[in-house]
């Protein structure tokens, strides 16, 4: 067996400990030792973006992120988004619009939106497009989602 | 051997242990990750370039070359407002690089290392006469990208080498730049890629640049393309000329993207998508 390192991380503005092995993605130890689970495993490739957080403010891949490399880092994952319970606009958007089906892609939608928001504060249809291309929904036409961050960007919320 | 993951803050440091038997680099790992996880490769030892400061600056050198540190990461080379005209090429390929999040990730080392063929960087940089600086065992030294690429997903890189940075050479006056991608959906890999520099004076294309992407193991460059290009001009018969000199030399493959008959059909229609939106691009000297 792999020995395990102690790292600590910065997860949404807290330090976090955790027993890692070498190679362990960021979502691996966010979902198995830290009990974050609102990040999810879908494809493990990159290529879905359901495992979307946030490092240092920007979009990325947790399950191509080493935990290892994050310890300089600030995370925030889509529990952060959230703190107390209380929405943020844009998850007030989503459910206002319909935009959540079966809600996989959800949690990686909201952080790409959130970072597409804070990089643009008035973004066109377009732009939400390619700031979520990365993301896949397989449950919708993806409009819903488009007018949920338009309507964040609104402040229509 | 058990695993490890290094961290290395100096570029010696890093060398030291690339030369370890099983010791791999890691960069942005938008490639090498997936494929840990995919058990499609296994190293035993890491070394994360992450921390190497000198890996990551842009700078210009004093004869106007760019150079773009390894670990730029292609949201930075997408939106480096240094690179004009001919050099432009390069950003406007990593603006083209799958999607906003990958490009948080990925950088221009790693890509280029890891040489996926319908990547977008290896056009690019062939087109812009780029230079690949490449620092090992041995010490450091420069390889033409032309000759960096050298096979299906094989580069120049010896072992225990690595990718330092990207120079990019300056372009005369009047030098424009196009990157015209074909993909199946928007962040794919290509089907096929048109990476354009031209110079332009009077009017006149006086210096032709062409590589394709994704239509054989390295960029394809066809110099009496390039050269019809230049003694004809840009008329539509000389770029239709042109497209079947450049299809004749392709070596593509059959694969889940696209047939190689398809390719050799699709390139000419590109290069002519390429070349009409160069041709109507204002430049200094026209």
């Amino acid at each position: 067996m792999t020995a395990r390192l102690s790292v600590t991380l910065k997860i949404n503005g807290a330090e976090r400990t955790a027993a890692v092995r070498p190679f362990d993605t960021l979502l691996t130890t966010l979902r198995e030792d830290l009990a974050l689970q609102g990040s999810k495993r879908g494809c493990n490739q990159g290529v879905c973006g359901a495992c979307t957080v946030l490092i240092d403010g920007r979009p990325v891949r947790s399950c191509l992120s080493l935990t290892a490399n994050c310890v300089d880092a600030e995370v925030t994952t889509i529990e952060g988004l959230a703190p107390e319970g209380r929405l943020c606009a844009i998850q007030k958007a989503f459910v206002e619009t319909g935009a959540v089906q079966c809600g996989f892609c959800t949690s990686g939608m909201l952080l790409a939106a959130h970072a597409c928001l804070q990089s643009n504060a008035k973004p066109t249809a377009d732009d939400v497009k390619r700031a979520l291309s990365g993301n896949l929904c397989r449950c919708s036409g993806y409009k819903k989602i488009v007018d949920a961050v338009l309507l964040a960007a609104e402040g229509g919320i | 051997m058990v695993a490890a993951l290094h961290r290395p803050e100096t570029l010696a440091e890093a060398l030291g242990l690339l030369a370890n038997e099983g010791a791999r680099a890691i960069s942005g790992g938008a490639t090498l990750v997936a494929m840990m996880n995919a058990s499609l490769a296994e190293p035993s030892v890491l070394v994360s370039l992450a921390r190497i400061s000198e890996l990551r600056g842009f700078s210009r050198l004093p004869d106007g070359t760019a150079r773009i540190g390894a670990m730029r990461l292609h949201r930075e080379t997408a939106e480096e407002s240094d690179l004009r005209d001919g050099q432009l090429i390069v950003a406007l390929a990593a603006r083209q690089i799958a999607n906003a999040t990958v490009r948080n990730m990925g950088t221009i080392g790693g890509s280029i290392s890891f040489a996926d063929p319908a990547a977008d960087y290896p056009p690019a940089l062939v087109a812009a006469h780029a230079r690949v600086e490449i620092a090992g065992p041995a010490g450091r030294r420069e390889v033409a990208a032309q000759e960096f690429f050298t096979g299906w997903y094989e580069t120049a890189l010896q072992s225990g080498e690595i990718v330092t940075a990207v120079l990019i050479p300056p372009a005369p006056a009047g030098t424009v730049a196009h990157y015209e991608k074909l993909a199946r959906v928007s962040g794919d890999f290509a089907i096929a890629s048109v990476a354009a520099v031209l110079q332009i004076s009077g009017g006149r294309p006086a210096h032709v640049c062409l590589a394709i992407g994704g239509c054989g193991p390295a960029p394809v460059r066809v110099d009496a393309a390039e050269e019809l290009l230049v003694s004809e001009g840009l008329t539509q018969a000389a770029i239709a000329r042109a497209g079947d000199l450049i299809a004749s030399h392709l070596d593509p493959l059959d694969d889940t993207r696209a047939s190689a008959d398809y390719r050799r059909k699709v390139v000419p229609r590109l290069l002519a998508k390429t070349l009409t939106a160069l041709s109507r691009q204002p430049t200094d000297m026209s």
